[in-house]
């Protein structure tokens, strides 16, 4: 039954699985590119689940058609929300980008913990 | 003219900063001209501000509402100026202006070179733009696109500062950030996925209707949306991105980033819980009492990690966290005193955080000292900067006739009204402590043998802008009536909604 239920909600399923690796990369790795890799894998996560929400099994595209009126129209209104949001996260990538290069050339590693490390020696020094 | 302005006025404070801060860039060369432009719109904000809000106040408890693009509720985007929105409003238009001010002629040596202030200066607006958004909005989606407009410019601002541990910091700031903007956008979209609506009033009424059908979404949709808000303001386990970033921000960044951006998230959550989910919801939920504890929690860890940090704005950065605990133990006390305080603390917190930020930036740029122990006798050089300290910090604390003294008051009997006792001694407790980290700065500063270098207030636009805001942190204390008949207003509108 429960696996019946997950077959067919599987664009879901793959939602949560997609939003655990995300998590686990960010929050395991420290190399910041990976990290910044994980939080895309999240984002899309949920941009799946959006979009499976507005989906509708042999709906049709939602562009009135006369000639079949009993059609389903799939609803567009999240695919069109996603696009905002894909911009948003491409926009977030783009500055965390630029932040590591920064951090790369004053600390010449991308080891989170490696300039932790060099910070902390600084400070007691 | 005039009618076309005033009609569309919650729009116009929304994107008027943002289309300004646009134009910012094309004039880099110009940066006295950039720093005039900036300051003139942020005195424009605050008459509009005003205007808006004294149309709402004599109104007597009537909302604005204003559909965008004249597409009306359920279909187009709502903006809707109510108590709550308008008192945010005011509290963004209050702190924005002298901060400005501040920043004329005194950021080259924070950020580097002139024209970078001017791009620190179109992040400034599209915050100020972001905030003003996240006051009026009523639609879920568009609370997510004012939230990640805000991160960026938050995020850029800190890392403005030219010094390699801004950009570790801004790094850290905008990973965490990130993570909580996706929890945000999944928690706005199970919302939606069962109740079919992002306008918040619709979604509210189908919610009403149907959520005993899907109990465990609800759960999913409440947790998401309170982690995903709580790590953007600053909620207490959540809050290890704050001291960082605010204390290795800018100075005038880390004012208003301490002072209005994580309150803008925080009205967001507020919006969502008692606007979509209802008061009896989350009670029912119980997310009133995780927020309650955790904000008692935070006031009491923030304020003792405040007391073990020797640098000045790392200080006022973990205070920040205490006194966001503040203003979420009167979040999740769902009554209508509590509520009131934490509004009005939300308003008092902003003014005078921002005075002490600009104050300790004014030291730290004139002096070259960051420490505590390093600042003796250094009210007597800097007489002005001292004196707008020690009001903010009497503000803060919360002692009678200055701003936050009115917030902690009204939470004080909300606690007592919720029968928390364990609440109560809590806020004063949190005063205690906040006494006992900023007047050991002040007894360094006036008390203790001064040093033989001269050191000197700052520049006039700086002392204006300082006393400004002091002089707003006394006004609130003094005469609160008009602010906290928007705050009590503010809180029976969100207690109204079942």
């Amino acid at each position: 039954m429960l696996l019946r239920k997950l077959l067919i909600n599987y664009p879901y399923f793959a939602a949560v699985i997609l939003f655990a690796v995300g998590a686990v990369i960010v929050l395991t790795r420290s190399n910041l590119i990976k990290k910044l890799i994980g939080i895309n894998i999240i984002e899309s996560a949920v941009f799946l689940m959006f979009v499976a929400a507005g989906n509708i099994r042999s709906g049709v595209p939602p562009i009135l058609d006369q000639t079949r009126p009993e059609a389903v129209y799939v609803n567009p209104l999240p695919s069109a929300l996603m696009l905002t949001g894909i911009v948003v996260s491409v926009s977030v990538s783009a500055l965390a980008l630029a932040l590591v290069y920064r951090l790369y050339k004053a600390y010449g590693t991308l080891d989170a913990r490696r300039i932790a490390e060099m910070r902390s020696e600084v400070r007691n020094r | 003219m005039m009618t076309a302005i005033r009609n569309n006025l919650p729009v116009l404070v929304v994107v008027a900063p943002l289309c300004i801060g646009f134009v910012l860039p094309t004039l880099v060369r110009r940066v006295r001209l950039v720093e005039t432009l900036v300051i003139a719109i942020t005195v424009i904000g605050l008459v509009g501000a005003g205007y808006l809000a004294s149309l709402v106040f004599s109104g007597g408890g009537t909302t604005i509402v204003y559909s965008m693009g004249g597409w009306p509720a359920p279909w187009g985007i709502e903006l809707v100026a109510g108590s709550a929105a308008v008192l945010i409003l005011l509290m963004i238009a209050i702190v924005v202006m002298p901060i400005a001010l501040f920043s004329a002629n005194n950021l080259s040596h924070e950020v580097g070179a002139s024209n970078r202030t001017v791009w620190f200066y179109t992040l400034y607006l599209l915050l100020t733009g972001a905030l003003a958004g996240m006051a009026v909005t009523n639609d879920l989606f568009n609370v997510f696109v004012l939230v990640e407009v805000a991160t960026l410019s938050c995020c850029g601002m800190v890392a403005a500062r030219n010094h390699s541990r801004a950009a570790e910091a801004a790094l850290t700031y905008l990973i965490l950030m990130s993570l909580g903007s996706a929890l945000l956008l999944g928690g706005i979209g199970l919302v939606y996925i069962i109740t079919g609506h992002l306008n918040m009033g619709y979604a509210s009424q189908e919610l009403s209707r149907i959520w005993q059908d899907y109990p465990r979404v609800i759960w999913l949709a409440a947790s998401f949306l309170l982690v995903g808000l709580g790590v953007k303001s600053a909620l207490f386990p959540l809050h290890v991105w704050l001291p960082d970033a605010h204390s290795y921000a800018p100075s005038p960044a880390s004012a208003v980033l301490s002072g209005l951006a994580v309150k803008g998230y925080l009205l967001c959550l507020m919006k969502i819980l008692y606007n979509v989910f209802g008061g009896s919801l989350i009670q029912q939920l119980a997310v009133d009492k995780i927020i309650t504890v955790l904000g008692m929690l935070g006031i009491i860890v923030g304020s003792v990690f405040a007391l073990a940090q020797d640098e000045l704005k790392r200080r006022l950065a973990f205070s920040t966290v205490a006194q966001l605990g503040y203003a979420f133990m009167g979040m999740g006390l769902v009554n209508t005193r509590a509520l009131t305080g934490s509004l009005f603390y939300v308003l008092g917190h902003a003014v005078s955080k921002a005075v002490l930020f600009l104050a300790a930036g004014a030291i730290i740029t004139a002096s070259g000292k960051e420490r505590i122990s390093e600042l003796a006798g250094i009210g007597r050089k800097m007489p002005v900067t001292m004196a707008v300290f020690t009001i903010a910090s009497l503000s803060l604390v919360g002692i009678p006739l200055f701003a936050g003294f009115v917030g902690k008051w009204n939470l004080l009997l909300g606690s007592l009204d919720a029968g928390n006792w364990l609440a109560a001694a809590v806020v004063i407790a949190g005063s205690v402590l906040c006494g006992a980290y900023l007047f050991p700065i002040i007894r360094i500063a006036y008390f203790e043998p001064a040093p033989s270098r001269d050191l000197q207030d700052p520049g006039m636009p700086q002392k204006v802008g300082m006393l400004l805001l002091a002089a707003a942190v006394i006004i609130l204390g003094v005469v609160p009536g008009p602010f906290l008949e928007l705050a009590r207003r503010a809180a029976v509108d969100f207690l109204a909604i079942r």
